[in-house]
């Protein structure tokens, strides 16, 4: 059972890099979807912008893949109109997994001297 | 709240391109998404703004198709579950489609190859060939004299003229000697043409010289046979009836229209040519701009120009202009393709309504699930387009599997087609054949499944939710109906086609030639002039190898002619009676052979009246033997025999006997009026020989060879063929038509049936109910019977009424592919509603028998 789960996490690495900024930006709490595009701006000091487009298409295979969760009811103090998101413990571990994978291959690259190691 | 701004109305525009399914689901959270963005946008400046909007514009140009992707991906998928769950359905629908494509494709192929293929010569739009023509004689496209050719040359201003003469000559360089198929062009004939040589060169304006040296060009196909495709060709020489000439180059394939394998120049001789020995067969090429009525209109005053110049010869004589692509494919012929074409379709279309009535049926039994999915929220929209996705994937597989099935008979079909179809040894299933396919699955896959589409975007919920199985969506049944009836429509068109062309194929196959043909075999011998000048040592020889070859074991007869029938090309000249006659002092135009004393008995032609040729030269001198249709023309009933005709130059001829009428071109042409002269005094530069062989002897064409060259061994026979075969083979374009139709008109109707059947059974499925209450109540079983084989000739009547109706419209087209029978045959049309009566009437009868074994109990309890 538990290897099962951990192929499907190994199956969608690499993330797609819209797919990581969201599962980010759900990491602290829920959101609704400009929330998370203002989160994603904020963080990388306006050097990512994601569209409408991307956002919602992402989201709708973030959905299909389990990776986040839509709330059937407003988040505390919500505003009606909006859809919230929530990541799933799902969501949890490929976004871990993905960030072990990053941070590996950052040692790496330290080791093998192209980026200089931190002093 | 202010209305939507104008920024917010173009995003919304932008989004049109998504799904409507994504726009569902996310339209509004993306509208919210892009207000706020472009209030802090706005913010930050105008260069964040741009960015937006480039950002927004990927998305639909990128994006959008993605998701659209997406959607077609689920829709395939879902349509292949579907599949899995119902295989008997999908494998008879697939293969359905499998039969109407690959009956379509390798039809197509074949009228592509043949038809819709343009010509392989460079700008072959621009190119006509040029016939004189008499319509007194009845002569609409004839070969031109040498000298009329000469002036229309001069005088076009229109046209770049050139002419050839076929013939054959006996190739003498290495090995035995072979006699190729030949031509005399002009000089400028492969430019007009726009050939380029393989190697070498081609001729110019010179080499036709009277002093030029001779020369001469040869086709990459001799090049391979002949000279084992050797490079030193060029340049080397060979022997022509003692002279030599010299190869200068080499063309390739399908390079000139003629089947000529070796070329020399056309040298006129004024002296020796007159305007009245028509024996050039003549091309032109339209000058730029020149249109081919204004081609058309010079050549036709410069005929009658010449008609004034030339009385004695030219009168009567005009010239007659078609272009090349008219002359390499006949009108007549691209009908019957047509035709072809047209009944394939038929198959398909009716292949196409029988799935429909399957995917109907399936929606019909299926009403529930649909019923329920539209209640819990599935849009409509997205239920058409699953049904078109389901058409799209069952048209797609069956026609992968019928193109692959089209692939495979391709040979067989290729082995089939008659000779005479011009270029119809390449078809194959090629990429414009390949593209039609496409088209094609497309079209029909479209086609069959919008009628249940719409009957799946149609129909109440509640009541489809209330009813369950039962009940069945009026709308659907009576699609299915109309359906049913026009299938028996169509498969009665093609029955009626088919009848037509069989019947016309056996009247064909039993035309009585004149002549029997069993056990005969013909060769083709060519004198050089060098060795046999005249035509008292042509029979000379002529006289040994006939001697020769009458008394070989197995050989019953033996004789010779200038031109055997079904041998290809014919001979005639006008001829006038001397003396009263019908025709007063009209000419007749009258084909004319040589032949030898013995041809009409080693032929089986009955003499009818006086004699046939005596074996002494003198008797040949000036007599003619004539056959029954030209005595007839010319003289009625009285007898002809001492009668005198005027022929040419050369005189008064004598009739000496009266023979049986023979078909010598086409079976479906009636004999033309022929007289015959004696080989003993008259003797043709090329002569087939005959032999009548029994079983015994099974190597007549190594007989004759062998003889032949006994005689002289540096003479060579050609064109050997068997009677038999070569008159199968006129037949086979007929046959062709008969057998492809009579297969369609058999699938069609099996097909008919078929949906007959299956309308008729779901009908009698549906009414369970009914039939159970009818028989609680008292009916028989017989009126129940009844009942349903009632509902069954309704529609089958409507059906065969439409498809006589069609059959009597199209009766125009098929006229000139039928022989010997009308194309509005009233016992072939009845003979063809019979049949399809029986079949409709065996097909309603197996579900209407079933409604008459309806238990009323089970029927009434199953709610």
């Amino acid at each position: 059972m538990a290897r099962d789960i951990e192929t499907e996490v190994q199956a969608l690495l690499p993330l797609a890099p819209a797919f990581l900024q969201i599962l980010i930006a759900l990491g602290e709490g829920e959101r609704h979807g400009y929330g998370i595009m203002q989160d994603v701006t904020e963080r990388t000091a306006g050097r990512v912008r994601m569209s409408p487009g991307t956002l919602y298409g992402s989201i709708k295979r973030m959905l299909a893949e389990g990776l986040i969760e839509e709330l059937t009811t407003g988040a505390a103090g919500a505003d009606e109109r909006r859809r919230f998101y929530r990541i799933t413990r799902f969501g949890r571990r490929v976004a871990s997994a993905e960030a072990d994978r990053m941070s590996a291959l950052l040692s790496q690259a330290r080791s093998s001297g192209l980026v200089p190691r931190r002093s | 709240m202010a209305g939507p701004s104008f920024a917010e109305r173009v995003y919304r525009l932008l989004l049109r391109c998504y799904p409507g399914e994504f726009r569902d689901e996310y339209e509004r959270e993306m509208l919210q998404a892009f207000r706020d963005r472009l209030h802090s946008d706005r913010r930050v400046g105008f260069r964040a703004i741009v960015r937006l909007w480039w950002q927004l514009v990927v998305d639909s140009i990128i994006r959008a198709p993605g998701e659209h992707l997406d959607v077609l991906g689920q829709d395939i998928r879902h349509a292949l579950r579907s599949f899995r769950r119902a295989p008997v359905f999908a494998f008879t629908a697939i293969a359905t489609l499998a039969l109407g494509v690959g009956a379509n494709t390798a039809v197509y192929s074949v009228v592509h190859a043949v038809a819709l293929r343009p010509l392989p010569y460079e700008s072959a739009d621009r190119l006509v060939r040029i016939w004189e023509k008499n319509d007194a004689l009845a002569l609409s496209g004839f070969s031109a004299s040498l000298p009329n050719y000469l002036s229309w040359r001069e005088r076009s201003q229109t046209m770049r003229i050139a002419a050839w003469r076929a013939g054959n000559v006996t190739l003498r360089s290495t090995g035995d000697p072979v006699r190729v198929p030949s031509a005399t062009t002009a000089a400028d004939f492969f430019e007009i043409l726009n050939v380029a040589p393989v190697a070498g060169r081609l001729f110019v304006p010179g080499d036709d010289a009277g002093g030029a040296s001779r020369v001469a060009v040869i086709t990459a196909a001799l090049w391979r046979r002949h000279f084992g495709e050797q490079p030193g060709v060029v340049g080397s020489t060979v022997m022509i009836a003692g002279n030599p000439h010299t190869i200068i180059g080499v063309i390739g394939e399908d390079a000139v229209p003629s089947t000529a394998e070796f070329f020399m120049p056309l040298r006129v001789n004024p002296k020796e040519e007159t305007r009245d020995n028509h024996v050039a067969q003549v091309i032109g090429r339209l000058n730029n701009g020149v249109t081919f009525q204004q081609a058309q209109a010079e050549i036709d005053a410069i005929a009658r120009q010449l008609e004034a110049e030339f009385p004695a010869s030219n009168k009567g004589w005009g010239i007659t202009m078609s272009t090349l692509y008219d002359w390499a494919v006949p009108p007549e012929m691209r009908r019957a393709l047509y035709v072809l074409l047209g009944a394939v379709c038929c198959v398909l279309l009716i292949a196409c309504s029988n799935v429909a009535n399957l995917m109907l049926a399936r929606a019909a039994a299926r009403r529930r699930e649909i019923a329920l999915r539209v209640a819990i929220g599935a849009a409509r929209r997205r239920l058409v387009r699953q049904v078109l996705t389901e058409g799209v994937v069952l048209s797609a597989c069956g026609g992968a599997a019928g193109v692959l099935l089209a692939y495979w008979s391709m040979p067989l079909l290729r082995e089939w087609l008659p000779s005479t179809l011009p270029r119809a040894t390449d078809a194959a299933v090629s990429a414009p054949v390949l593209w039609f396919s496409v088209a094609l699955c497309t079209l029909t896959g479209l086609a069959f499944s919008l009628v249940p589409a719409l009957a799946a975007s149609r129909g109440d919920v509640i009541e489809a939710l209330k009813e369950g199985a039962r009940g069945s969506s009026s709308a659907g049944h009576r699609s299915r109906q109309l359906l049913a009836s026009a299938q028996v429509a169509l498969a009665t068109i093609l029955l009626v086609g088919a009848a037509l062309l069989v019947q016309s194929l056996q009247r064909l196959e039993h035309v009585d030639l004149g002549f029997d043909p069993g056990g005969i075999t013909a060769a083709m011998l060519g004198l050089p002039n060098d060795r046999y000048g005249d035509s008292n040592a042509s029979w000379a020889f002529y006289e040994r190898m006939l001697d020769r070859l009458t008394s070989s074991p197995g050989v019953t007869a033996a004789a010779l002619s200038s031109g055997a029938p079904f041998g290809g090309g014919n001979t005639g000249m006008p001829i006038n009676a001397v003396g009263p006659s019908r025709l007063n002092a009209e000419a007749l135009q009258t084909d004319w052979r040589m032949v030898s004393p013995g041809y009409f008995s080693a032929m089986r032609i009955p003499l009818l009246r006086g004699r046939s040729f005596t074996g002494a030269a003198a008797d040949g001198e000036n007599r003619l033997v004539v056959s029954a249709a030209m005595a007839r023309r010319m003289w009625g009933d009285e007898d002809p025999v001492g009668r005198q005709i005027k022929a040419g130059p050369n005189g008064l001829f004598t009739v000496i006997g009266v023979v049986g009428d023979v078909r010598n071109l086409d079976l479906s042409l009636d004999p033309a009026p022929t007289m015959y002269l004696s080989a003993t005094r008259y003797v043709w530069p090329t002569m087939t020989v005959i032999v009548r062989t029994t079983g015994a002897n099974a190597q007549p064409a190594n007989l004759l060879r062998g003889v032949v060259r006994e005689l002289d061994p540096q003479l060579a026979l050609h064109n050997v063929r068997d009677m038999e075969t070569l008159i199968s083979e006129s037949a086979s374009q007929p046959r062709l038509n008969a057998s492809l139709t009579g297969l369609f008109a058999v699938i069609a109707a099996l097909l008919a049936a078929l949906g007959i059947y299956g309308v008729l059974a779901y009908l009698v499925s549906q009414r369970r109910q009914e039939i159970g209450i009818r028989l609680a109540l008292g009916a028989s079983r017989t009126s129940v019977l009844r009942l349903f084989l009632r509902r069954g000739a309704g529609l089958a009547g409507g059906g065969l009424v439409a498809g006589v109706a069609g059959a009597l419209a199209a009766s125009r087209w098929i006229e000139s592919m039928v022989f010997g029978v009308s194309a509005r045959d009233p016992w072939t049309f009845a003979g063809a509603i019979l049949a399809i009566g029986l079949v409709a009437l065996c097909a309603c009868y197996i579900p209407a028998r079933r409604a008459t074994r309806v238990d009323p109990l089970l029927a009434l309890r199953n709610d």
